[in-house]
């Protein structure tokens, strides 16, 4: 477990990176990522909620009881989801709207509960941090890869503006949930082939 | 895998006598087609069969084995259920995608769930519902019909299919829907040649005769019952059974031995809910057809049907 605190960052990008090694996450992963745009957007507000509930949960680690942890877990989680919830709200409404139900349902997210349980409830504060950032930064990272591909190919466009040109035929199939299946599976696949080399 | 432990299987090929026979009673549908829709409907089924082989040769030689001849009856019925004038790298991206995806990703041949040319469709039919919807040409007619075209073009007038023409209340012949002088996909026009074909395909026991029949059973059932109900919106059964690709469907696609269910009581309980099912959706949905969809619905059932019914048998020998 001796781990440095860049090693604990930089697992959350490779090693562990969640939706694909952990294939945590799993519901954000597949709903939001439409576009691009949308997939940066939910990754980095689940980014914000793992970094802050592992910070909390890492200081409040010898006060709360083992029985209990998993409510506890919960409360602090739902409050930074809520913090999110409200700060999207203010600062990126058109990017909230899309992204919907999606937000509060971080509160859910695996990935957030699975870091606070797996890791934060048992370690010290600064690898804690660097655990949730890394996690986070994976995620985001994963979640902006696909919502590129789905979105290239589903539309034609990228970050709003057209790749192919007009006379690009989209595949909606990319943009629907099948989609989102099919590529989440070869973008698996792509990781797995790399990785066993 | 490295290029030198890279060997061709010994045979390319591996012939089925049962999927060939499937080919031979496709055959009459390819050149009724080329009468209809001129060359070009040809030409599609020969891409899709390309491709499909190639795709299915990729996955299979990588592990040393011969491309089965069943991809030969699933590039030609996903190609048949084309409109003729679709684009053709739409029916390349189909093929491959129904093979690589519906077939291959689950073992290859025997072990697929789904049926890889109703998944290559569907998938098409999701991704470009525009040209799927809209790339009808009107049938040929006289001595030569479309042995001297390479294809009819997209007319606005004929463009609908008898579906949709039933959809909108207009009256169609019912001789031009046994015979096939009508528009629609490239091999589900002429009911006389796929009933032809279907004949054949029983009597030499390639298809199972209760799949079909229970699906047949169970779209005249539906469009009975939903005929009574409401004589004047809904067609009325001989003409649902006639248009669009419910004959075709029930021929050669439910009939497929690999995404079917096995048991007795099992195939007629998949094939009356196929036939059901079509019906349904061709009245209640936004879809003008729906045996693709209800074929893959109910192929997602399958292997509960199986167990279930091996279950009973299982109960049954056990208190008797």
């Amino acid at each position: 477990m001796a781990k440095t605190v860049t090693q604990e960052f930089t697992k959350g990008l490779w090693e562990e990176i969640a939706p694909f090694r952990l294939v945590l996450g799993l519901c954000p992963v597949l709903g939001v990522t439409t576009t691009m745009e949308n997939g940066i957007g939910m990754g980095l507000a689940t980014t914000f909620v793992l970094v802050c509930s592992n910070i909390l949960v890492s200081i409040l680690r010898k006060f709360i009881p083992a029985k209990v942890r998993i409510a506890c877990f919960i409360v602090i989680i739902a409050t930074f989801v809520t913090v999110v919830e409200l700060l999207m709200q203010a600062f990126a409404y058109p990017l909230f709207l899309k992204l919907g139900v999606f937000i509060p349902l971080i509160v859910v997210n695996c990935l957030v509960l699975g870091r606070a349980e797996a890791f934060a409830f048992k370690n010290k504060l600064i690898p804690s941090v660097a655990d949730g950032l890394g996690m986070g930064v994976g995620f985001t990272l994963s979640l902006g890869a696909l919502g590129a591909v789905r979105e290239i190919l589903g539309t034609g466009m990228f970050l709003g503006m057209s790749v192919f040109g007009a006379s690009y035929e989209p595949f909606a199939f990319m943009v629907q949930a099948p989609g989102a299946f099919v590529c989440l599976g070869l973008m698996l696949c792509g990781m797995n082939i790399i990785g066993s080399k | 895998m490295t290029a030198s432990n890279f060997r061709l299987p010994k045979k390319i090929f591996q012939m089925q006598v049962a999927m060939l026979r499937v080919c031979y009673a496709l055959i009459p549908i390819v050149v009724a087609s080329v009468y209809l829709f001129g060359w070009r409907s040809f030409f599609l089924v020969i891409t899709s069969l390309i491709f499909g082989i190639l795709t299915e040769a990729v996955f299979n030689f990588k592990n040393n084995k011969s491309v089965t001849s069943a991809i030969f009856v699933t590039s030609i019925i996903f190609s048949l259920s084309l409109p003729p004038n679709l684009p053709f790298w739409m029916a390349i991206v189909g093929i491959i995608f129904g093979v690589a995806f519906g077939k291959m990703l689950f073992g290859g041949f025997g072990k697929n769930i789904f049926n890889p040319a109703m998944v290559g469709r569907c998938f098409i039919y999701v991704s470009f519902p525009i040209e799927m919807a809209s790339a009808w040409s009107s049938p040929a007619r006289g001595v030569f019909g479309g042995f001297n075209h390479w294809s009819f073009s997209v007319d606005a007038i004929s463009m609908a299919t008898p579906l949709s023409a039933l959809r909108n209340g207009d009256a169609i012949f019912l001789e031009d829907l046994f015979w096939g002088n009508i528009s629609g996909s490239i091999g589900e026009t002429s009911a006389f040649l796929i009933l032809l074909g279907g004949i054949y395909l029983i009597y030499k026991k390639a298809a199972s005769w209760r799949l079909a029949g229970s699906c047949l059973l169970g779209g005249v059932f539906l469009s009975i019952i939903l005929h009574v109900a409401s004589p004047l919106k809904i067609a009325s059964p001989i003409y649902m059974l006639l248009s669009g690709s419910f004959l075709f469907g029930t021929i050669f696609i439910v009939t497929e031995p690999i995404s079917g269910p096995k048991s007795k009581p099992g195939q007629w309980i998949y094939g009356f809910m196929v036939g059901g099912l079509t019906i349904t959706l061709r009245v209640f949905s936004n879809f003008p057809e729906g045996i693709m969809f209800s074929i893959l619905i109910m192929n997602a059932f399958v292997p509960l049907l199986d167990k279930t019914m091996g279950q009973i048998k299982a109960m049954k020998k056990g208190k008797s």
